[in-house]
């Protein structure tokens, strides 16, 4: 039986493994239609009616605060989530038993909440958009779409360092219930940091998105003052962040996972 | 990756320990240390089915956990294949099959054949052999008509059957069972049995843990027996006869029987163990008896006056074995 065996894995497959996987749980589960496409729908007509008339580019802020208030919680939330499911269905036993670093599905969880995430922002900007009866006077369209999906990786970092925390303990989620809205504000999503109490400053920074959200919003609000010296500084401190943060997953997850065996927790749920 | 397997045991169990803690209380945490293995050794040939029983909580999952890499031991070694199960997990893991089973440990709400090629993908089953190699498993474990339907569909049984083609999918050279059969109607539990049975055809040394005394003695050669977390015995399952004192057991039973009667059945050729159990107004003698030694006419000669005296003999069988061993470990 063992003649013909492959021996070895590959990351790459591993991780377009889980992200199928994922649109299949995704797909199956009709739950997610609320927080991924009638959520958006209700952010949107909220949003537009909260910055209706403030300023010039009341569109951009409204199209940026409720885009990010949907996609974080599918991309962030979403992604901390599919391991805490795992360890429900008991699936996190077999999985962590395979070859595969679980980093890789993991990353393949992150990619599809990812994807479900833009589609959230997607419905968002065609809401505001209906709503106001035209697209917001972007200056530079290419550069909020790149800026864009450089947020949803910023986020995805955070969704994964929040994964190994899934992993580790299954009262994670209880965790990540208590922070998610410190989070979403402090980084932030709904509107500038800058707007915050200053000593809020210094912990915001330590998020990639708040980092990358300020950025996005030089780049698509002319006149913005946000809390760095411009877009390029908050382009370097995104990618310094993300970086620190998708090392630290690297780190982490192989030390979370010597400590899962070592406390034997795995099937507890 | 490509090292050969290490000559030698397929499983070698030595010392193994392993403790754990869990916390109460919520403002004045009290800390609980439960020993679940205290002291195991142990060695299990290749290419052969060896089954380990035990009662529930006697470690049997914590030790088939340890040996797959799931779980951490205390202190102590384990070498699987000859490799260090807690060193050399990246060459070991591709190399096994583990079976958990029940009801969880699937993805319910997507189906059989997806379930097996999420999993094929992260054992790294070659992509051109992959659903040819997913159409095998599912025809072996009968699962063909139900692969597309969602797990969630299944009953106690396929769910079961999917476990054991997840297990097997990536041709492991070692497959760990953990209580199989658990749960399962007799037909299912008898086709899982046919199904363990003919991988070791295959070439697969099948570790199985069960508390089901016919199923060890049906499958498994040799097996060992674990309780409160140490193993009290270890042999084939007629060793295990002898061990206990014989391998033929008659049943004496009568309204009650003197001290003096039972010193004279201890004193007959042969006789090792007697147990004695009231049952109602009855009383029943079970004697462990060596082979050819002390026969029904001679315990019904020592016993006189007796007017509803009944003797049976029946070959001594594995629950026998294990009650015996188990009882003497928790005296």
């Amino acid at each position: 039986m063992s003649a013909s065996v492959s021996r070895s894995y590959s990351g790459q497959r591993s991780t377009l493994a889980a992200l199928r996987l994922s649109f299949f749980l995704f797909m199956a589960d009709p739950q997610w239609l609320i927080p991924s496409m009638i959520a958006p729908v209700i952010f949107g007509i909220v949003s537009f009616e909260l910055f209706r008339g403030y300023g010039a580019y009341y569109l951009t802020y409204a199209i940026l605060g409720a885009g990010m208030m949907s996609m974080w919680g599918q991309t962030l939330y979403g992604s901390g989530w599919a391991t805490g499911q795992d360890r429900e269905f008991g699936t996190l036993e077999p999985t962590l038993q395979a070859p595969t670093p679980y980093l890789y599905v993991v990353l393949g969880r992150v990619i599809w909440n990812v994807v479900s995430g833009l589609l959230g922002g997607l419905i968002v900007y065609v809401v505001v958009v209906a709503f106001a009866g035209g697209p917001p006077a972007l200056p530079d369209p290419l550069a909020f779409v790149v800026l864009f999906l450089f947020v949803m990786l910023t986020l995805a970092a955070v969704g994964v360092v929040f994964a190994a925390a899934y992993v580790y303990t299954r009262y994670a989620g209880f965790i990540q219930n208590i922070g998610e809205f410190a989070f979403y504000v402090g980084t932030g999503c709904m509107f500038p940091v800058v707007l915050l109490p200053f000593w809020t400053n210094p912990i915001a920074l330590v998020f990639p998105p708040t980092w990358a959200l300020d950025a996005l919003r030089y780049a698509c609000i002319p006149g913005y003052v946000g809390f760095s010296w411009g877009l390029w500084p908050d382009v370097l401190g995104a990618v310094a962040t993300t970086s620190a943060y998708l090392l630290l997953a690297g780190s982490i997850f192989h030390r979370v996972e010597r400590h899962v065996l070592e406390v034997g927790n795995l099937d507890h749920y | 990756m490509t090292l050969p397997s290490r000559d030698g045991p397929a499983i070698q169990v030595t010392d193994v320990r392993r403790t754990f803690e869990s916390r109460k209380g919520f403002l004045f945490r009290e800390k609980t240390r439960t020993e679940a293995l205290k002291g195991v050794d142990l060695t299990v040939e290749r290419e052969a089915i060896f089954g380990l029983l035990g009662p529930n909580g006697a470690g049997k999952t914590t030790l088939t956990k340890i040996l797959s890499t799931l779980l951490l031991p205390t202190s102590g070694t384990a070498l699987v294949l000859g490799h260090d199960v807690t060193r050399e997990t990246d060459w070991l893991r591709p190399r096994m099959g583990l079976v958990l089973g029940g009801e969880r440990g699937l993805y319910n709400r997507i189906s059989g054949r997806e379930n097996l090629r999420y999993f094929a993908d992260l054992y790294g089953v070659p992509l051109t052999e992959r659903e040819g190699r997913i159409r095998e498993v599912l025809a072996r474990v009968d699962l063909e008509n139900a692969a597309d339907r969602r797990v969630e569909e299944y009953s106690r049984g396929m769910k079961q059957k999917l476990h054991l083609a997840r297990g097997i999918l990536h041709r492991p050279e070692i497959l760990f069972l953990d209580e199989p059969t658990i749960g399962l109607d007799p037909k299912s539990a008898r086709e899982t049995r046919k199904l363990i049975r003919s991988l070791v055809g295959d070439g697969v040394t099948i570790f199985l843990t069960t508390h089901y005394m016919f199923e060890a003695e049906e499958l498994c050669p040799r097996l060992a027996i674990l309780s409160k977390g140490r193993i009290v015995a270890r042999d084939t399952v007629s060793g295990l006869r002898t061990l206990v004192g014989g391998d033929r057991t008659l049943e004496v039973e009568a309204y009650g029987f003197e001290d003096r009667e039972l010193e004279v059945v201890r004193a007959l050729p042969g006789v090792s163990k007697i147990v004695t159990e009231e049952f109602g107004p009855m009383t029943r003698l079970t004697l462990r008896v060596r082979t050819n030694e002390t026969t029904v006419d001679q315990v019904r000669a020592v016993l006189p006056g007796h007017a509803e005296l009944a003797v049976r003999e029946r070959r001594t069988s594995l629950e026998d074995v294990y009650l015996d061993l188990v009882d003497e470990e928790v005296r």
